[in-house]
């Protein structure tokens, strides 16, 4: 295993290294694995800057909605009382939220005040303390914000920084690459980049996109082999172990490329699509586009005309890797209404992938504290969770969604992605009681081990004893359930969708198209309903296949021998 | 073995161990354990551990025997605070560790470690052995990472195991070699007190006497205090310098563990001793064997706790000549009956025995059939008897029990015994027979099984 071991004053001089002196004696590797790193930024860096204005967009909604938490409970108290204590509770619970991140801050910091003065208090006091000063600044900083024009000086910046940047044009962008233009009437092609075709310019886009992505991965894979040839104090780590029994899972390593596929192509959605859903689908006739008119002259058009007539039904259809009539390239044809499948797939996958990870992260996240929780403490928590979770599953789960999703129907939640983030909340909240009923049991079983009573007995925190003592072993199967769940949450949305209850309006979904092409499958539009469709079963196999070989790579002994089928299956959870 | 027998003798009242001596280091006094029922409503209290004073003096090894279930590992659990003492104290260097709480607690479970029972399931499998060993100290902040790692390592030779391992898993070890991981973690925090839960009980025997010796020699090597819980006698009787006996929560007897084993003193340690397999077959010996099972520990007896089983019991005086198998049979109906007086007599019972019908607990006729069928019960006994009977049939049971006990009743089924001193040595045994009115438990045991 380790050479090193036997030398043992070398090893300790070694591990009491931080990582930049290790870099700066041997800046060689680093330097170019840095440089690349650089490159492939640059790249695409108006794109990654658009990302994070999307991200500062959404940290901004849920802050909005927090910030409105107090007084929506506020009034509705003082509606029930007498208006003035409204204002007492709608500040007290604007207090306790700036506590809850004083306390959250002052956990992720590694300075503290108990180390640092002495003051004769015991520790539990100093922490307080110092939690109620950081409230404080909190408090200030808040007030600061929204009732004086700093706060929106401090908005228009961001604002103002992001747009220019996240304008920069990309390697992938349709500035650079475009497969928008028409045919001249001399047979070539106008507006299109180096006068190419609109399939080939666009190919040639896609190709780029998936090729920077696996360059992306590869160089991080990259960066991970230089870290540990040189920059590692240790020869090994677990840490290898579990990457070796990945890679030779080949049914996990399926599952993670459909999946890497799958996020990459929501990512990239602009790039991949051969035009953007705004002037496709969301505003079609915002937009002008030029193409060569039957008499071989070049006129201008709507794309919202263009769409009508370029519909695939019964009668009509632009099929996959045409031309319709206004010169536009449909690699994967047209929608009834005429809009570009492709990009309805593109996007979609952006929605679906929102939808998906929020329902099964969030949920997940609860059925797993849950079941922490009930079976580290037992006794009346179990009850409560018991009692909640059954009312929630006596429910049918596509009653409640439904129900659920009218009531919200014009809360702000319903505003993003067409009512998608509503969705993702939702499913989060009907299905992390059947998470947590298949996670009770393993999470009940491993409370009873006696490495849970020992890291007792040494006086390990509840949390983190459940955190590395329990969880582990509830990992597995929460994973494999969760993908499995996955599958269901994108055909539950379809089905939503399908009913007029789902995501409708602008916002681009797999279900939908679906439902749309559902009585088309016989015709010559068949790629409607078919080609989402095999998405769908593609994405949730890649999931459950990423799952199945993640569990197998986390579990230790799984790899004790080849041979032991039945051994590894047990082990997702028994321990 | 060889380790000298150096106490101080233990207070001479029961419940007064107020040993102001510094060789002590936990005085155990009065402690009880109850368990109480998952429900809302409450309910009679599981009494793992009912009353329970000793003392344990720095550097030795105290060894705890019993049968199954009779609240050993409860009492080693509760003086770590495992679990919530019901009432009494465990004061640890004079500190009463039943009341610490938060940061106090924290700081004190450095001192007091534990080794668990199942090597299987008392090292965390998704980790490695040095995650495992250095946990405790991670816990702790003890000094920085590098000198944590460097502490595990040591610790890691010590306990017998190569540095190498530090990386492996627990799964790629023995179940010995666990073992010794799961002692290499106990001593991490350097603790003064360690509570052995029968360590070895579920390792192979070759495997036993090494993870004994490495037992033995730290306890040499640090200077530790041991609370050694075992139902392996002859482990018990190498290992440690004192001995304390339970049964259903109370501790029977104490004492230095060669006394303590040539010259028990309490039935229940005669019955326990009296189980070891004897190596040499053409040794004659007589097992006590003892009838029934323990009672349930919800419904603990009034007086001894072992009076429902013991060999050695008092009887009165007018009954003196019954013979044994007769008292056996009594004893049994005397727990019948308090069992039935336990049983919830549901609506549907009620209404069968209306009607003359089989109840679940059967007719009266039917036990005393089965019981005294094949006995010649003197007619004196039989009055009794059919008194009983009578009280019975009409499910009248508390009544039925208090004629039992004023004609078969002595002072075990009454009172809660003393501890009597034995010895200078702090040999303490809690039976009524020591009091100067009866004869000793070894003479009526003798004459009674001899």
């Amino acid at each position: 295993m380790s050479v090193s071991e036997s030398f043992e004053p070398t090893e300790t001089t070694d591990e009491s290294r931080p990582l930049r002196e290790r870099v700066a004696d041997n800046p060689g590797p680093a330097r170019f694995w840095l440089l690349g790193t650089a490159v492939l930024i640059a790249l695409e860096f108006g794109r990654y800057i658009g990302w994070v204005y999307q991200l500062v967009g959404a940290v901004k909604y849920v802050i909005g909605l927090v910030g409105l938490i107090p007084s929506w409970i506020g009034d509705s108290v003082g509606e029930a009382t007498v208006p003035i204590v409204s204002y007492f509770v709608s500040d007290t619970i604007t207090l306790v939220l700036l506590f809850g991140i004083a306390v959250l801050v002052t956990r992720f910091t590694s300075w503290s005040a108990v180390d640092q003065f002495d003051i004769g208090l015991s520790d539990r006091i100093v922490r307080f303390l110092e939690r109620a000063v950081v409230t404080a600044i909190l408090a200030t900083l808040a007030v600061l914000l929204a009732f004086t024009p700093v706060g929106g000086l401090v908005n228009g910046t961001i604002d103002g920084v992001f747009n220019t940047l996240s304008s920069i044009p990309t390697l992938t962008s349709h500035e650079v690459i475009s497969n928008q233009g028409h045919r001249t009437p001399g047979g070539g092609w106008d507006g299109t980049f180096l006068g190419l075709s609109p399939a080939v310019a666009w190919g040639l886009r896609t190709l780029l996109v998936y090729t920077y992505a696996l360059t992306v991965i590869v160089w991080s894979w990259k960066g991970y082999t230089i870290f540990r040839d040189h920059y590692r104090q240790a020869d090994w780590t677990p840490r290898d172990d579990t990457l070796r029994r990945f890679r030779s899972h080949y049914w996990g390593l399926f599952g993670l490329i459909v999946v890497l596929m799958f996020i990459v192509t929501a990512l990239w959605a602009p790039a991949v699509s051969p035009t953007t859903a705004d002037q496709n689908i969301a505003s079609p006739y915002e937009y002008e586009i030029e193409y060569l008119n039957d008499d071989g002259e070049v006129a201008t058009v709507t794309p919202g005309a263009a769409n009508l007539g370029s519909i695939s039904t019964n009668q009509n259809t632009v099929g996959p890797m045409s031309y319709d009539d206004y010169d536009r390239w449909a690699p994967l044809g047209t929608t009834p209404s005429g809009q570009n499948l492709l990009t309805h797939i593109a996007y979609g996958a952006q929605t679906s992938l929102v939808i998906g990870l929020l329902a099964i992260g969030l949920g997940g996240l609860i059925a797993v504290t849950m079941s922490m929780l009930t079976a580290y403490y037992k006794g009346i928590v179990d009850i409560l969770t018991v009692l909640t979770s059954d009312t929630i599953i006596s429910i049918p789960a596509f009653l409640l969604v439904m129900m659920l999703s009218v009531i919200f129907g014009d809360h702000p939640l319903a505003e993003p992605l067409n009512g998608g983030l509503l969705l993702g909340l939702i499913f989060a909240f009907v299905y992390w009681p059947g998470m947590w009923r298949t996670i009770r049991g393993p999470s009940l079983q491993v409370a009873e081990e006696e490495w849970v009573d020992a890291a007792r007995s040494y006086g390990q925190t509840p949390a983190n004893t459940m955190r590395k003592h329990m969880a582990p072993y509830i990992a597995g199967y929460i994973m494999i359930y969760g993908s499995l769940l996955l599958g269901g949450i994108i055909i539950s949305t379809a089905a939503l969708s399908f009913l007029g209850l789902g995501i409708e309006g602008s916002t681009p979904e797999w279900g939908r198209l679906i439902s749309d092409g559902r009585q088309l499958v016989s015709t010559p539009s068949w790629h409607v309903a078919t080609i989402p469709g095999l998405m769908i079963v593609l994405v949730v196999t890649g999931f459950n296949a990423l799952g199945d070989g993640l569990r197998d790579a986390i579990d230790p002994e799984a790899d004790t021998g080849g041979a032991d089928d039945t051994g590894t299956a047990a082990a997702g959870g028994g321990g | 073995m060889s380790h000298e027998l150096s106490q101080e003798p233990i207070a001479t009242e029961t419940d007064v161990p107020t040993d102001s001596d510094g060789d002590v280091m936990i005085e155990v006094e009065g402690l009880k354990t109850y368990y109480e029922d998952g429900g809302l409503l409450g309910g009679t209290p599981v009494k793992a551990v009912d009353g329970v004073s000793f003392d344990i003096h720095r550097g030795e090894t105290l060894g705890l025997v019993g049968e199954s279930g009779c609240g050993k590992t409860t009492l080693g659990r509760t003086l770590l605070q495992l679990e919530d003492a019901t009432d009494g104290e465990v004061r640890f260097d004079g500190v009463d560790i039943t009341t610490l709480e938060g940061d106090d607690l924290h700081e004190w479970r450095r001192n007091a470690q534990m080794v668990f029972q199942d090597p299987e399931s008392s090292l965390n499998d998704r980790m490695t052995i040095g995650e495992i060993v250095r946990e405790p100290l991670d816990v702790h902040e003890w000094e920085t990472p590098q000198a944590r790692r460097q502490r595990v390592k040591e610790l890691l030779d010590t306990v017998g195991l190569q540095r190498e391992h530090y990386y492996r898993y627990p799964h790629q070890f023995s179940g010995g070699q666990r073992q010794r991981i799961s002692i290499a973690r106990t001593l991490a925090l350097e603790p003064d007190f360690v509570v052995l839960d029968e360590p070895v009980s579920a390792l192979d025997v070759s495997v036993q006497a090494e993870i004994i010796n490495l037992l033995e020699d730290l306890q040499d090597e640090f200077g530790l205090t041991y609370l050694f819980i075992a139902h392996d006698l002859s482990v018990v009787h190498h290992l440690c310098d004192r001995v304390a006996v339970m049964y259903l929560g109370n501790v029977m007897e104490i004492g230095p563990t060669e006394e303590l084993f040539t010259e028990p003193s309490n039935p229940y340690t005669h019955a326990l001793l009296s189980a070891i397999p004897e190596p040499d077959p053409t040794v004659e010996r007589d097992r006590i064997t003892l009838h029934g099972t323990p009672p349930n520990p919800r419904y603990p007896p009034a007086g001894c706790p072992f009076s429902t089983r013991c060999p050695a019991r008092i009887r009165p005086a007018e009954y003196r000549d019954l013979d044994d198998e007769l008292w056996n049979r009594l004893n049994t109906l005397r727990e019948l009956l308090s069992e039935r007086q336990r049983a919830d007599r549901s609506v549907r019972d009620r209404l069968r025995a209306a009607v003359g019908k089989d109840t679940r607990f059967g007719t009266v006729e039917e036990t005393y059939d089965e019981l005294f069928g094949d006995l010649e019960v003197p007619a004196r006994v039989q009055s009794v008897l059919d008194e009983i009977a009578t009280l019975a049939r009409d499910h009248n049971e508390s009544e039925a029990i208090a004629v039992f006990n004023e004609a078969f009743g002595s002072v075990c089924d009454d009172e809660p015994p003393a501890y009597h001193d034995m010895s200078d040595g702090g040999h303490q045994s809690y039976c009524h027979r020591h009091t100067d009115e009866y004869r000793s438990p070894d003479a009526v045991i003798e004459n009674r099984h001899g």
